[in-house]
């Protein structure tokens, strides 16, 4: 028994040794804003995340050759949540406990980053969701903030174009089984009739889904003037293809995901098929097509230029989100200033400023943030596309 | 309910049941000659689909780029076996079934290096172009589909049947101690079984990408769905995961046009949980291996 005691006490005491230089280590003060970026990586929703990874990078990059935020460079940590609402869980865990980052920002799939609300509010964070749905808006709590798009406030922008540009007044939805998709579905319920458009049948289709043909078939004998195809990955563009392969010649309006250039190269004929699809998309792509007298072009086209030069591609509507979840919380560390030798403390000085974000314009909004709302859109920047001999073509902006 | 509805869901049912069925008979070869469930089935399609839209781009004609797929394919499936499986043949099938998963992913990562995370497709092979039939629409490509799988289980059966090698493979899966007795290697039984598996993959790939696209990140859902088919099916018959495949695709598609409310792989996955519940060794089981 005694030998036991003195074998605890020497693990005891190898454990206390092992943990203390690790403690020391961390008292010393950060040299760097530490910031993790939980995104998709692998997984389903890659193709989203590893193009907001590529808009962070470029941002923070810029802030490091400016020289910093006062002086001190910003360091991005990447953390992959393999498309899974537990890896991200795990990431912001990792990032808040053992790398002690300042902010942490989920550019995930919605349904994804929804997890990350009550992680950044139990551990006292300040963090940056993407969500693409108004559902959560008033459930952000203290510390979580939505500086993105809600589809509440450009689902108006798709539905006028087909009322007052095409004179139809009645629509498919064909709806996406996920957050983003719950989302849509609900605000469309509720838009919807009082924008003049009327909903005549939701089909729903899984986010792997490859044959939305069964759907397609109910919208073609619904008789529905028009299909709103509202999805985040390649199973609404291949809706597309599909309804005009059966012949389904109707107008086709979309969420942004579908105007990926990827999606675009493939099907450009099925894409280009009169009446050609109108998809949501973002000022940054289209910055070339603003009229001069836009006060966002310039922002849009240094961006784009600078994103050429490093990537040797133009950068898309994810590109533009990562991107301005960096500058967000860029924004917020240069007004706390925090000092990073009491992280605890930083965070919250962190947190305190994001709350005061006034005017700030980033690539799909400005946003003013208030102690009640921590969405805080105040000037909405989505634009409407065509396609049209390879080419995107500007159709409308949310001003038009 | 419109009777072109149910009609474009039978279409659609049996289109995907037939994408199933090839991705379950990779499965099925090398289990049967194996014993090993093989994670990586679902990225030889990818590779086979990937490799085939990248030769296309590079202006290779359709044929010959499918082919050099395959070969490249193939090639991957013998290095899975020779330099990962075979190394570890004494281990344990769930040991052996994680070295596959392994293989996958590092299948995966390596794509997204080469190629990047965008979606690809193809055009209808030889610009076929859909049918309009009683208000349903039958797709360019899924008579080609369709063709393939038909083809595959014909060639199968005719190797294993009717070739002195097919018997050989026979033979390693009835009884591997009895076949290296009479002087067959079960080592290179399993080397071919996974070559077999990674061509059957790399044609399915290259067929039904026009149809469903393909990315580096396509793989794992792929072999879910094969490992899906084979097990309600029964692994250790073709005809098996022929009808567990045709099972799945038309449960799918027939609960996706049928059934509003969305969650349709949910919902297709429980009848098919009921069946194998009902039916543990699978719809069709064993009577032999491999025949």
């Amino acid at each position: 028994m005694r030998r036991l005691s003195r074998l605890s006490v020497l693990i005891l005491l190898a454990v206390v040794l092992a943990i203390l230089p690790a403690g020391c280590a961390q008292d010393k003060t950060p040299d760097a804003y530490r910031i993790g970026v939980i995104a998709s990586q692998t997984g389903p929703y890659s193709a989203l995340g590893l193009p907001a990874i590529d808009g962070a990078r470029l941002v923070a990059d810029q802030i490091n050759a400016a020289g910093g935020i006062h002086g001190k460079p910003v360091e991005l940590l990447f953390y992959d949540d393999k498309g899974s609402s537990t890896e991200t869980a795990l990431a912001a865990q990792k990032a808040i406990e053992v790398d002690k980052v300042v902010a942490v920002a989920c550019i995930s799939a919605t349904g994804l980053s929804h997890s990350m609300i009550a992680v950044v509010n139990d551990n006292e964070i300040p963090g940056l969701i993407m969500s693409g749905t108004g559902l959560v808006d008033s459930t952000l709590g203290k510390w979580a903030f939505k500086p993105t798009s809600s589809e509440k406030d450009y689902i108006p922008l798709p539905l006028g174009y087909l009322t007052d540009d095409l004179g139809l007044n009645s629509c498919a939805g064909l709806i996406e089984n996920s957050g983003y998709g719950e989302g849509g579905e609900h605000y469309l319920k509720l838009i919807a009739p009082g924008a003049g458009v009327n909903m005549v049948t939701y089909q729903h289709f899984d986010p792997g889904a490859t044959d939305m043909t069964p759907q397609l078939a109910n919208i073609k004998a619904s008789g529905a003037a028009s299909i709103f195809i509202w999805g985040s990955g390649p199973a609404g563009a291949l809706a597309v293809k599909q309804a005009r392969e059966m012949g389904i010649m109707v107008p086709i309006v979309t969420t942004p995901a579908q105007n990926s250039p990827s999606y675009y190269g493939s099907f450009g004929t099925y894409y280009e098929m009169a009446p050609s699809l109108v998809c949501l998309d973002s000022k940054l792509t289209m910055w070339a097509q603003l009229p001069d007298s836009d006060t966002d072009k310039e922002m849009c086209r240094e961006f784009d230029e600078s994103f050429v030069a490093k990537y040797g591609r133009a950068p898309g509507m994810w590109d533009a989100i990562g991107a301005q979840f960096v500058m967000f919380i860029a924004d917020g560390i240069d007004r706390a200033n925090p000092d990073l030798s009491d992280i605890i403390k930083a965070r919250g000085h962190v947190r305190d400023a994001f709350e005061t974000t006034t005017n700030l314009s980033l690539f799909m909004g400005t946003h003013t943030m208030t102690p009640t709302d921590h969405y805080g859109r105040v000037v909405h920047k989505e634009v409407l596309v065509t396609f049209k001999n390879g080419e995107k073509i500007l159709v409308k902006t949310m001003e038009q | 309910m419109e009777a072109s509805t149910v009609l474009q869901s039978l279409i659609s049912g049996l289109t995907l049941g037939c994408i199933y069925a090839a991705l379950g008979l990779g499965l099925y070869v090398v289990y049967g000659v194996t014993r090993v469930l093989n994670f990586a089935q679902g990225e030889f399609v990818m590779l086979g689909g990937m490799i085939t839209v990248s030769l296309c781009a590079w202006g290779v004609p359709l044929f010959p780029s499918i082919f050099l797929a395959v070969f490249v394919v193939s090639v991957t499936g013998a290095i899975l076996y020779r330099f990962i499986i075979h190394p570890a043949r004494n281990a344990s099938g769930s040991v052996l079934a994680f070295l596959t998963v392994g293989f996958a992913f590092a299948v995966e990562g390596l794509t997204l290096l080469v190629w990047g995370w965008e979606y690809r497709s193809l055009t209808n092979f030889l610009g076929s172009s859909s049918i309009h039939l009683w208000g349903a629409t039958i797709f360019g490509q899924a008579p080609w589909v369709v063709g393939m799988t038909i083809l595959m289980v014909a060639g199968l059966y005719y190797f294993f049947g009717h070739t002195m090698l097919g018997r050989a493979l026979r033979a390693c899966a009835d009884e591997p101690l009895g076949a290296r007795t009479v002087g067959i290697s079960p080592e290179r039984m399993g080397l071919l079984a996974f070559v077999i598996a990674a061509a059957l993959g790399a044609v399915a790939g290259a067929t039904i990408t026009p149809l469903t696209m393909t990315a580096y990140n396509v793989g794992i859902p792929l072999t879910i769905k094969g490992l899906l088919a084979a097990f309600v099916g029964g692994m250790h018959r073709a005809e098996g995961v022929i009808v567990g495949g045709l099972l799945l695709g038309l449960t799918e598609a027939l609960s996706a046009g049928l059934m509003p409310g969305g969650y349709h792989d949910a919902i297709a996955l429980t009848i098919l949980l009921i069946v194998f519940l009902v039916r543990p060794r699978g719809l069709l089981p064993a009577h032999a291996n491999i025949e």
